[in-house]
This record gives C-alpha cells, sequence and structure tokens, in this order.
C-alpha cells in the first residue's frame, strides 16, 4: 500500500532567458512549490496505490493514470462527469478552491507512465498539471531490471525525460483570467523535465529553480547500461535524438516489446517522442579506447578550428581520450571536471532547441561519459 | 471471387458541425447527397472491385473541376474512360445485371497514369474533366482485392484542395470466410492466425476541416494553402458530441460511438484522412495493434503485435487495434492533441468519441 499526497497549485516557472512563467502544476506538499513535471511517483508491481489530489485551483482539477486499468475513487471505478450533460472531466475530480479526491489502483504492469490531468485538459495538462508515474518490476532489487529478471533490461543507471511545451501567452491568458483560445496555441518554449537549457543541466533541486527540481544531465560509465524513459507530455512531437548512440527502443507505454520468445525491440538513433506515450530504451556507450598509449586513427583540428572559443567558456577537455585532460585556447573556460566526454541529446525539430527563437536552449541536454561515477548518480527518486 | 461495383458521385453539399454549417465536397451514391467520408466499399479479398466515378451526369450539384480517385495500397489500378458508360449505366439501373455492366467497365481497360497539360502535372492519375448536366462523361477505376484491411479512396486531383472539402472514403477488404460461421477466418480482420478474432468492429476515420478554406473555396474564391488552419476536429466527419449520434443518412452519416460488452474483443480501425498527424488515446484502456498500414503483425507463427495506450498516425496512415474492456463503464478515446477536444475554442468537443461496456 502506498499513499502519495499531490496538491494541484500554481506557481512560476523560470526560463533561461529571464522570463518567468505562471503555471498550475502538481506539488508534493501543502506548504512545497508546485512543480514541473509534477512530483515523480516510483512504485512496484502489484503495490496498491493511492493518490491523494487536493485542488487548490479556482477551477475542478483530476489526475488521469493512462495505462493503469481499473482505477477507482471511494471502491467504484472512476467515470466521467457531467455537468448538465456536458462533459467536464474524463473521471472523477477535486473541487475547486480546497477539494479532495483519493484515486486508488494496482501497479499492474512495470514501466513507465504518464499521470495527467483529466479535466479541461487543452488547458491543464498545457498549464502543467502532468507527472511520471514509473512502476518496477517486483524483483527490481535482485534484477536490477526494468521489466523483471529473462526481460533482458538490466540497466546499471536510469534517467527519465518528460518532455514538453509551453506558450507563454496563453500561461500568461491563464493568470489574468482571460479566455484560453487554443486557435492561437503557439509555443515559445520547449521543455525537458519542465526547464529549458542550458537549465536542464544544472542538478537536481538547485535553489533558483524552486518550481523545477528535476535535472536532466545524464551521466554514465563506458560500457554501462543506461535506461533512458521519454515521456512526452506535450501535444507535440518531439524526436529525441542522442548524439553518438543509438538506443534500443525495449517498451512503450509501459508494455515490453516482447511476445514470449519473440524480441520486438529495435534499435533507433532518433526516437520520436508523441504525445502522451513513453519509450523506454537501453544504450551502452562504448568508445575505442581511452589510453594515451591507443592511438586516434585521425589527426586532430588545430584547437583554433575547433570552434570552441566564440561562446569562451567549453564542455571539452582538451583530450580526445577518456580521464585526461589537455590544453584549453587561452581565454577559455572549460567546464570539464575530469576528461568526461560529452554528446548532445536535444530535439531533432531543430527550431525546438531555441528559447523564443534564440539558440541554444529549448528541449536538450547532455549525455556525459565520466572514467567512474559514484553509484548513487542515475538512481531515479 | 466476386465482384463489387460502386459508383460514385463527386458532389457540393454542406455539413453540420457543432456551432457552424460549412460546405464541403463529397463522394455519393446515384441521387443521394454527398457524404463525408465518402460511402464505405466493402469486398473480400480476392474479388475485383469496381468503381465508376461520375460529375455531372444525374448531379444538379456538381464540383466545377477536375476530379478523380486515388487508391493508396492498391496496386495495379487500372481505367477505362467510357464516353456513353452512362447508358449502359441507366440500362443497369433497370436490368440490374451487374455482370454485363462489369464486363464493359473491364474490357480494354489501361493502367492509370498520372495526367499532364503542357508538361505541368494536373492529377496523380486518370480524371473526370467538369461537364454539364446534359455531357455525361464517366470514369471507371478497377482492382483485384489482394490484401485484406482498411484503405482510404480519396481525390488525386488537386489533392489539397480536394480532400481538404472531404473527398474521401474507405475501402475495407476482408478475408474469405470472415463471415461464415466454422470458417477459420470467421469474425477475423486479417484472417487465421494473425490474432485479429473481434467480435465488435468501428472503423474511425479521423480528420479535420478548416471552415474558412471550404468557405471561400466555396465562393470561387482560390484559397491559399499556406492559410490552411483547421478549427473543426473530426472522427466520421463528425465533432464531438455528434460523433455519439447513430448512424443516419445525413451527409455525416457514420457514428463514431461504440458499445459492446466486458470481455469482448473490439476492433477499432483508425485511418487518417486528414493532413495533419493525429494521436488517438484510449485513456484508461490499452490497445494491442494488431496490424500497421494493413501489415498485420502477426504472421507466419511470428507474433510482432505490441500493446499501447496512444496511437499516433501521419496523414494517410492506418492502424487496427483490439481492446478488451475487462469492466462495464464509459471509457472516452480521444485525440491527446488536446488543443483538438475543443468545438470554438471550447472543451469538450472536436476529435473524441466513446466506448460504452456494459
Amino acid at each position: 500500500m502506498v499513499n502519495i499526497d499531490l496538491w494541484a497549485k500554481d506557481g512560476y516557472l523560470s526560463t533561461p532567458n529571464g522570463n518567468s512563467i505562471y503555471f498550475w502544476g502538481f506539488a508534493k506538499g501543502e506548504n512545497l512549490p508546485a512543480q514541473l513535471p509534477g512530483p515523480h511517483i516510483i512504485v512496484k508491481h502489484g503495490e496498491t496505490v493511492t493518490v491523494n489530489l487536493t485542488n487548490t485551483l479556482p477551477e475542478p482539477v483530476s489526475i488521469s493514470f493512462p495505462g493503469q486499468a481499473e482505477v477507482t475513487v471511494n471502491g467504484s471505478p472512476v467515470e466521467p462527469q457531467y455537468v448538465n450533460g456536458r462533459l467536464l472531466s474524463f473521471v472523477n475530480y477535486a473541487t475547486p478552491n480546497g477539494g479532495t479526491v483519493s484515486y486508488t489502483f494496482t501497479a499492474s504492469y512495470p514501466g513507465t507512465y504518464i499521470y495527467e490531468s483529466g479535466t479541461n485538459p487543452h488547458k491543464q495538462v498545457a498549464m502543467g498539471l502532468y507527472g511520471g508515474l514509473v512502476i518496477r518490476p517486483t524483483d527490481y532489487e535482485v534484477s536490477k531490471t526494468a521489466y523483471g529478471a529473462g526481460t533482458d533490461t538490466e540497466f546499471d543507471r536510469e534517467y527519465l525525460l518528460i518532455v514538453g511545451e509551453i506558450d507563454p501567452d496563453l500561461h500568461q491568458a491563464v493568470e489574468e483570467g482571460k479566455p484560453y483560445l487554443v486557435s492561437k496555441y503557439l509555443p515559445r518554449y520547449w521543455t525537458m523535465n519542465g526547464r529549458c537549457a542550458p537549465d536542464t543541466m544544472f542538478k537536481d533541486g538547485v535553489e533558483y529553480l524552486p518550481h523545477q527540481p528535476y535535472d536532466s544531465m545524464i551521466m554514465a560509465e563506458p560500457g554501462e547500461k543506461v535506461l533512458l524513459r521519454y515521456i512526452g507530455a506535450g501535444i507535440d512531437i518531439h524526436p529525441l535524438h542522442p548524439h553518438g548512440n543509438h538506443t534500443r527502443v525495449i517498451a512503450m507505454d509501459g508494455r515490453l516489446l516482447r511476445n514470449n520468445t519473440f524480441d520486438r525491440s529495435f534499435q533507433r538513433f532518433t526516437v520520436a517522442v508523441k504525445p502522451g506515450q513513453t519509450y523506454d530504451q537501453i544504450f551502452q556507450w562504448t568508445g575505442l579506447g581511452y589510453t594515451p598509449d591507443n592511438p586516434i586513427p585521425t589527426i586532430l583540428p588545430n584547437l583554433r578550428n575547433m570552434g570552441i572559443g566564440a561562446a569562451g567558456w567549453t564542455m571539452w577537455s582538451g583530450s580526445p581520450y577518456l580521464g585526461v585532460k589537455g590544453d584549453i585556447p587561452v581565454g577559455v573556460v572549460s567546464f570539464n571536471e575530469t576528461g568526461e566526454y560529452y554528446f548532445m541529446l536535444h530535439s531533432h525539430s531543430e527550431y525546438q532547441i531555441t528559447n523564443w527563437g534564440e539558440f541554444p536552449g529549448g528541449m536538450m541536454t547532455m549525455i556525459s561519459i565520466f572514467p567512474s561515477l559514484p553509484e548513487d548518480v542515475g538512481v531515479l527518486k | 471471387m466476386g465482384t463489387v461495383m460502386k459508383f460514385l458521385w463527386a458532389k457540393t453539399g454542406s455539413l453540420s458541425l457543432p456551432g457552424k454549417t460549412i460546405p464541403f465536397w463529397g463522394f455519393s451514391t446515384f441521387q443521394r447527397d454527398p457524404q463525408v467520408p465518402g460511402p464505405i466499399v466493402e469486398a473480400k479479398a480476392g474479388d475485383k472491385i469496381i468503381i465508376g466515378l461520375f460529375n455531372s451526369f444525374y448531379n444538379s450539384s456538381p464540383i466545377q473541376e477536375p476530379v478523380s480517385i486515388i487508391f493508396p495500397g492498391q496496386e495495379n489500378v487500372k481505367v477505362n474512360e467510357l464516353e456513353h458508360f452512362w447508358r449502359r449505366f441507366m440500362l443497369y439501373l433497370y436490368t440490374q445485371n451487374d455482370r454485363y455492366l462489369s464486363r464493359l467497365a473491364l474490357r480494354g481497360s489501361v493502367p492509370v497514369k498520372p495526367q499532364y497539360s503542357e508538361d505541368l502535372m494536373v492529377s496523380l492519375t486518370n480524371y473526370l474533366e467538369p461537364t454539364n448536366y446534359y455531357n455525361l462523361k464517366s470514369i471507371v477505376y478497377n482492382f483485384d482485392a489482394v490484401n485484406p484491411g482498411i484503405y482510404l479512396y480519396e481525390s488525386g486531383t488537386n489533392c489539397e484542395k480536394q480532400i481538404q472539402m472531404g473527398l474521401y472514403g474507405v475501402i475495407v477488404i476482408r478475408p474469405i470466410g470472415y463471415d461464415t460461421p466454422g470458417h477459420p477466418n470467421y469474425k477475423t480482420a486479417y484472417g487465421v492466425d494473425t490474432g485479429s478474432e473481434y467480435d465488435v468492429e468501428k472503423i474511425l476515420v479521423l480528420g479535420e476541416f478548416d471552415s474558412n478554406m471550404h468557405n471561400n473555396v466555396d465562393s470561387g474564391y482560390y484559397d491559399d494553402m499556406l492559410k490552411f488552419k483547421p478549427d473543426c476536429w473530426v472522427i466520421n466527419g463528425r465533432s464531438y458530441p455528434d460523433t455519439l449520434n447513430e448512424d443516419n443518412s445525413s451527409s455525416q452519416p457514420y457514428s463514431s460511438k461504440i458499445s459492446c460488452r466486458a470481455g469482448e474483443r473490439v476492433l477499432l480501425r483508425i485511418i487518417n484522412a486528414g493532413f495533419y498527424t493525429h494521436t488517438l488515446y484510449l485513456g484508461g484502456l490499452l490497445g494491442r495493434v494488431i496490424a500497421e498500414d494493413n501489415f498485420p503483425l502477426k504472421q507466419s507463427g511470428m507474433d510482432a503485435t505490441y500493446e499501447k495506450a496512444g496511437f499516433t498516425l501521419g496523414a494517410g496512415q492506418s492502424v487496427d487495434i483490439i481492446v478488451t474492456p475487462t469492466i462495464p463503464g464509459e471509457f472516452y478515446l480521444y485525440a491527446r492533441e488536446y488543443n483538438h477536444l475543443v468545438n470554438n475554442e471550447e472543451f469538450p468537443g472536436g476529435m473524441m468519441t466513446k466506448l460504452e461496456v456494459y
């Protein structure tokens, strides 16, 4: 039996270009900030999960759990709610300004799922009322898998990336109590775990992003199996592409891509993350070897031609060898820590890697390969 | 091996959408109003499908431009451009001798091909010129129904305008024996051992309409496709809540409401006739994808079917899914592009329908 309390509240998001955007989100507690995405719900296969929602917003709010069968409220299955015959909500809701509702379901299948508002979803989901639900297999501690022993889903580190888009004008309309006109929808920000690049790479829970607690920095050692869980929380398609790595899609919408012995998982270099859908993937970074004795079979360009000077800073270590730091042009600051190697992971709809039109930004983060990492990196909490 | 013959007219008409009425172009059968989606053409694998197209003949509301039909997913489509076919058709109306008519339609038919005028392509396939009520040309296409599945037929001329105006419909090809109790293919979408057994079947054709464009095309003002901005989101030509109304004889004849009993296997055949990408979302339910673009995923013992909560279809794509609800209740099926769940900016509306489980 797992009890989870969520509050629907409002707050303000920060963007790297200095904007402050009104939003609605789920919070972990009455006195804790609304957050984007909502708090991760992480439970185990077979557990009974109760989610208690308190709604502090001025209109009815509900939570739908796509992919979870037989969700109940007060012992009865959730059902669409009507006012005078007009559909108000896909599921039972909490009334405005303090109402509550409790949803109960059995986590009946491991996987990655979205939870989101089922009331006025055209407005409320876009405003930020969504989050991620991860159901682990019962043998997770022993098998360290996404879907249980024998499913070939072992992993060493895991990362959850929830992507979405924000139209600041529509958010402002809600803040000012003006009509929410979907025909005017025009996103200007594209988010990864509620943040736009480069904020995506700041650590979890940094104090200057109180409403955007989750980072998107993917870190691993060579050869490790990295589990990437994508959730599309917006209404647009976001083709996510990790540079230099192909991923194997092992599950979609929380269903393992395997029928008995037939393995229907597939490799992609870009995974189109579609609205409301989830994609679990595993990839391993294996380089050519990383000792100085192992020669690179090409001639490195002159430092001046490597395009690392213009911004005044770089993630480059100055050396093509992992764990080795080399020369950086004078005047350029390297944020490289121990000779780790960075790749970009970004939306291949490149206009989405901007903040209100300015590159770089938006739906972008880094994958970093470290020579060694502590065990508590890449643990989903 | 039978012959399925269907005669279609391209006509102008009007659509009723929540809060507005807009002009549209649609396919119709003899002396009926145009409809969207067009009349469903049903055939069995192995059948010969013959589809005749008229515009002006017996039509007081013809389209004043060339019109044609393409059949995406069908191979070896042939065509006969018969000057006086309408006379044979009139005779057929009295005699109901379809064997004579089909022989005439097939004899001398040639493969369809793109049409050019002064080196410019004017149509993806052979087309019918607009004529007047007394100049009664027709064009007759034919092809073999080879693979079971759900297919679009749609305009192949000025498609950017004509398909948006509503000139599209659905062809369903079923396996032999699907309607014969005891036959191994009985009540399957793709035949025995394809995981496609079902109890209830529903065709859901997704699309969108730009009411401004429809009004502009109707008034003869050429509409710039760069301004295409749909405002009506439809399943089977209707927006919610009209999607839940029963089948009727209007220009939007097909209901999208689905009813079944708990435990029954519901075959949803979803096809995107629009220009936009649409995601049909099952909310709390999951469906098993048994075919994509009419290619069954379970074949020769290899089972590549998979379960999902959302199904994203690009323009022209289709998917067949089996949903087996376990408990009674109401379940909404809706576009996960939530902006499309509105009528005139207000939720609820648009691309949404309901599965009622008893």
